[in-house]
């Protein structure tokens, strides 16, 4: 903060520089607390918990690759992952067909009730999940989708439903009218313009509202752990956390476990950083 | 390519696209039926039945019996594990809001201030933001552990062996010590929409700022945090809303002990539904009652007030 | 090829007392370039939509070659419309663009791309076809805009104000090229603008519009010379139309109007118009390029003199405006001159309004008293 007069040369320069070297000390530490822990995990994830034991903070000498199919296989993380691609996978697909559908609408459309049903389905946001997650047990359980990951992706969709179709909406409504005049003109139905205009023209909102759900939705615990009981339909948090507590002492292999749910959002992080802090963040923007 | 860049139009007659824009009733259902029905069936419904579901004793099997207000009388009244949970999210509320705008805006300072590669900075600075509560949870719980903690290993590493702690252990500490993950997850949220809003400042501004002769001080007390104030506050809300729902991370780490020095509210609610013996939803429903209406409420107030007071200022 | 007739056309919405469009009734014939004018919120734009099918059509008639329309949706009306914004789609290339509207017609994809190879070339837009708008200069994107409405080969063109996002250099010479196309493909042309100088260089006709009516229909210089109320005569001619009270004074069987501390001869008039405003107030509307500095000048046939005062000069160069406070006068007069103006600010000067060029209008409604014919 010393160094905001660094900005501006007018302050004596000098000055700036004494105070540059706590605060240059200070970036760097918040780097490392913010990043270490990663690391960490990572060298955790290729070595023995026998070596890690022995020396918590070392290189894994030698790095034990295998560890990870045998996290894959033998420690089912492989079957947890799979479960959490396909519940976010199909949960997020439908937020976007299903808001971006209704965020058209309520932004291309004069109706009756326009403001009303917006103020409805926007109200959503502020719903407290406890508030949703004990009697959405229980109606899961009445419809037979207790236990079963396509309840977990119905609840996914109700939680996030009103988030995307917020973000959406904001966009949509920015998009000229005469577009779709034109595209009218040129005899496309309502249906095709919403396919062949809106998607692809809402292509920088739907991939904000696509990470968005996609990261809170990989990372989700408390839906998932209400919801499903089965080791084999866990999602990968609810995986670790059964593995931890079958196995409290088995920290390499739990920190393998780590990786592998940490991975997917690392890669696509140190490809996609911009878009994907864009999105994390695009609720709370505007 | 940005909303931005497409021009809005510009109709000659103010009303003239309204026509454009009706369509057939079936086609404007078709658009907008899924939503409806997702928003009714898991939203709507639920909400409601929870509150229904309040004012019973509700078995297993489905069969309640109507109890009235009981359950909230039992709650306020007589059930002090419910107070202490109370007293831990308003700790968890209070101090965990204010550390995180404050701390956000003070990451984004560092950074809009000209930090070397600022850009990389701001991209790990907000990782932590991107995982799950049980990757944080899981890391931190070793962080904190006894034996082979990094913090404890730094403490008698700089020869402070005296203070190592069993720091989720010890209901004195315990508490702090998952705040401290949680902000730690958080930050670079509130680093990252801070700095957002630094870098649409006007330059000028800023600029005048400095011809009356501003310190670094002065511009960040008179200038900065004034004009940021909308952006604070929108934190702030957030940031008690995240707080008042606190669960996972105390979940995974503590599972709300030692000696309930963690629970909040919602672990509460959690345990009472599923985890004791006594499975009955009505009790735990009638305590999500409560909070969600305390959380609205004061939201409502917050944004009131806030309101209020911007009104005062400008 | 077609005849558009509009017939009592109204448009009126939900909660809104005023109509937007009231009883419009115009005929544009076939081939021809009609222009609606008019200052924004006329509603010139709302009868373009609702020839276009995007606005439903409250009461009245739209009919393309004696068949009325105005069930028929929009994409069934062959009709083609570029849009102020153009609108062209920004995710699609030029090509991708212009071949929209054709694919949904069904159109076999060899007679697709002939067209719009045709189109381009004849736009010069054979260089961008691969090109999304996005990397297009503004002048270009009209063209493509343009270009969608051509390749369909419609019977109707219509345009909403195609040039106004252009800068004024570009305004030129595109407005040239539209001309140009527009007299190649002879296609009956509907083009809204308030922008006067086009209306008076591209139009066929023009149609201008206030408040929802149309005011008058007419060719431009027609229009021009002959105003149907104050409101044309203001709206059309920059500067515009002075508009003067005067008097008007019957002198035997002559009549003259007192204006500013003249006396004009009335000359042209039909006497029966006449007398119902002798020794009554009249509005008196002159063109600035009436106006003269010498009652010498060639064009001035009945020069009378009146004594002003130089508010402002204003030399442009090719000419020069006077900005003229007359006596009795409210409204400054603005007077246009030669290159070079022997006056200066504040002089009090004497000039000659071409009594000949009068115009004469009813104070109460505004509307001008017709010359007599010839």
């Amino acid at each position: 903060m010393a160094a905001l007069a660094e900005r501006h040369p007018g302050l004596a320069a000098w000055f700036g520089y004494i105070r540059r070297i706590p605060w240059l000390a200070f970036l760097l530490l918040y780097t490392i607390v913010t990043g270490g822990p990663f690391v960490w995990v990572a060298l955790m994830s290729l070595r023995t918990t026998n070596e890690i034991l022995d020396a918590p903070y070392a290189l894994p000498s030698p790095a034990h690759w295998g560890k990870f199919a045998e996290a894959w296989t033998a420690s089912k993380y492989g079957v947890y992952f799979w479960n959490s691609l396909i519940v976010v996978g199909c949960a997020v697909v439908l937020l976007t067909l299903i808001g971006a559908m209704a965020a058209h609408a309520l932004a291309r459309f004069q109706f009756r009730g326009r403001k009303a049903l917006r103020l409805a389905i926007l109200s959503g946001m502020m719903v407290p999940p406890q508030l949703l997650i004990l009697s959405l047990f229980q109606i899961l359980l009445q419809f037979g989708l207790y236990n079963t990951l396509a309840g977990l992706v119905l609840a996914y969709v109700a939680t996030q439903l009103a988030m995307t179709i917020y973000i959406l909406e904001g966009f949509f409504a920015q998009l000229p009218q005469d577009l779709f005049d034109a595209a009218r003109m040129d005899g496309y139905s309502d249906f095709e313009i919403f396919w062949k205009i809106t998607l692809p023209i809402g292509m920088p909102a739907i991939a904000t509202t696509v990470v968005l759900n996609f990261i809170i939705l990989w990372n989700e615990f408390l839906f998932a752990i209400v919801l499903l009981t089965d080791d084999d339909k866990r999602t990968l948090p609810l995986g670790i956390m059964h593995f931890m507590g079958a196995h409290q002492l088995d920290i390499g292999m739990i920190a393998t476990g780590l990786m592998i749910s940490i991975a997917p959002i690392i890669v696509l992080y140190a490809c996609f950083s911009e878009i994907m802090i864009k999105g994390m963040t695009a609720g709370a923007v505007r | 390519m940005t909303a931005s860049e497409l021009q809005p139009v510009r109709t000659d007659d103010g009303l003239a696209s309204q026509g454009a824009r009706q369509t057939s009733r079936a086609t404007l259902l078709a658009f907008v039926v899924p939503a409806v029905a997702i928003f009714v069936l898991f939203t709507l419904y639920p909400v409601l039945r929870t509150i229904w579901n309040s004012t019973q004793t509700l078995g297993p099997m489905g069969n309640g019996t109507f109890v009235g207000l009981q359950n909230f009388e039992e709650i306020l009244f007589r059930d002090k594990t419910f107070w202490k949970a109370v007293s831990n999210t308003a700790i968890f509320t209070i101090v965990g809001t204010i550390a995180d705008v404050a701390g956000g805006l003070l990451l984004a300072l560092c950074l809009y201030a000209g930090a070397p590669m600022s850009r990389t900075l701001r991209v790990i600075w907000f990782t932590p933001v991107l995982m799950s509560y049980v990757v944080v949870g899981i890391i931190w719980t070793w962080l904190y552990d006894y034996d082979w903690g990094l913090i404890n290993h730094i403490l008698r590493w700089i020869g402070l062996g005296a203070l190592e702690q069993s720091w989720l252990g010890d209901p004195n500490t315990a508490l702090w010590a998952v705040l401290v993950t949680h902000l730690w997850k958080w930050l670079g949220f509130n680093m990252i929409i801070c700095l957002a809003a630094l870098s649409a400042l006007p330059k000028e501004v800023l600029g005048a700022a400095e011809l009356d002769a501003c310190g670094w001080w002065a511009k960040l007390v008179y200038v900065i945090t004034p004009m940021l104030w909308p952006t604070l506050l929108n934190l702030t809300v957030l940031s008690f809303i995240g707080k008042m729902m606190m669960f996972d991370l105390v979940w995974i780490m503590t599972g709300g002990g030692p000696l309930w020095a963690t629970e909040t509210v919602s672990t509460y609610v959690y345990k009472r539904a599923f985890n004791w013996n006594t499975f009955n939803l009505g009790y735990p429903s009638a305590i999500a009652v409560l909070w969600s209406g305390m959380i609205i409420a004061f939201v409502l107030l917050m944004m009131r007030l806030f309101r209020q007071r911007e009104r005062l200022e400008f | 090829m077609a005849v558009v007739k509009l017939e009592a056309l109204s448009k009126r919405y939900g909660g809104n007392a005023e109509a937007s469009v009231r009883s419009m009734t115009l005929t544009i014939a076939d081939g021809e370039f009609m222009v609606l004018l008019g200052p924004s919120g006329c509603g010139k734009s709302t009868a373009l939509r609702m020839i276009a099918g995007l606005e439903p059509i409250s009461s009245g008639t739209v009919a393309i070659d004696g068949r009325v329309v105005n069930a028929v949706p929009a994409k069934d009306r062959d009709i083609a419309m570029v849009f102020q914004s153009y609108a062209l789609y920004p995710h699609m290339t030029v090509r991708q663009n212009l071949a929209f509207g054709l694919k949904r017609r069904r159109m076999p994809a060899a007679e697709i791309e002939k067209r719009v190879a045709s189109a381009a070339d004849r736009l010069g837009l054979g260089p961008y076809l691969d090109r999304k708008p996005h990397a297009l200069s503004g002048g270009q994107r009209q063209r493509v805009a343009l270009g969608r409405a051509i390749v369909r080969s419609p019977k109707v063109f219509l345009f909403d104000e195609p040039l106004s996002n252009l800068d004024a250099a570009l305004r030129v010479t595109t407005r040239n090229e539209l001309i140009k196309q527009q007299h190649d493909l002879g296609t009956t042309t509907i083009y809204v603008t308030h922008d006067q100088v086009e209306a008076m260089t591209m139009g066929d006709r023009i149609c201008i519009m206030n408040r929802g009516e149309v005011v008058q229909i007419g060719r431009p210089l027609d229009v021009y010379r002959a105003p149907a109320d104050t409101f044309v005569a203001r709206f059309l001619g920059s500067p515009p139309m002075n508009l003067m009270s005067g008097v008007l004074r019957r002198n035997g069987a002559d009549h003259a109007v007192e204006v500013a501390g003249a006396v004009l001869p009335v000359t042209g008039f039909e006497a029966g118009l006449l007398a119902p405003f002798a020794d009554r107030p009249i509005t008196v509307g002159i063109r600035p390029e009436d106006i003269y500095e010498s009652g010498a000048q060639p064009g001035c046939s009945a020069p009378a003199a009146v004594s002003a005062r130089v508010a402002a000069v204003e030399p442009l160069g090719a000419e020069t405006l006077l900005v003229l406070s007359l006596a009795g006068q409210a409204e400054e007069c603005v007077a246009r001159v030669g290159r070079v103006s022997a006056h200066s600010h504040g002089d009090a000067a004497t000039l000659y309004l071409d009594a000949a060029t009068l115009h004469l209008f009813d104070p109460q409604t505004g509307r001008a008293l017709p010359r007599a014919a010839g």
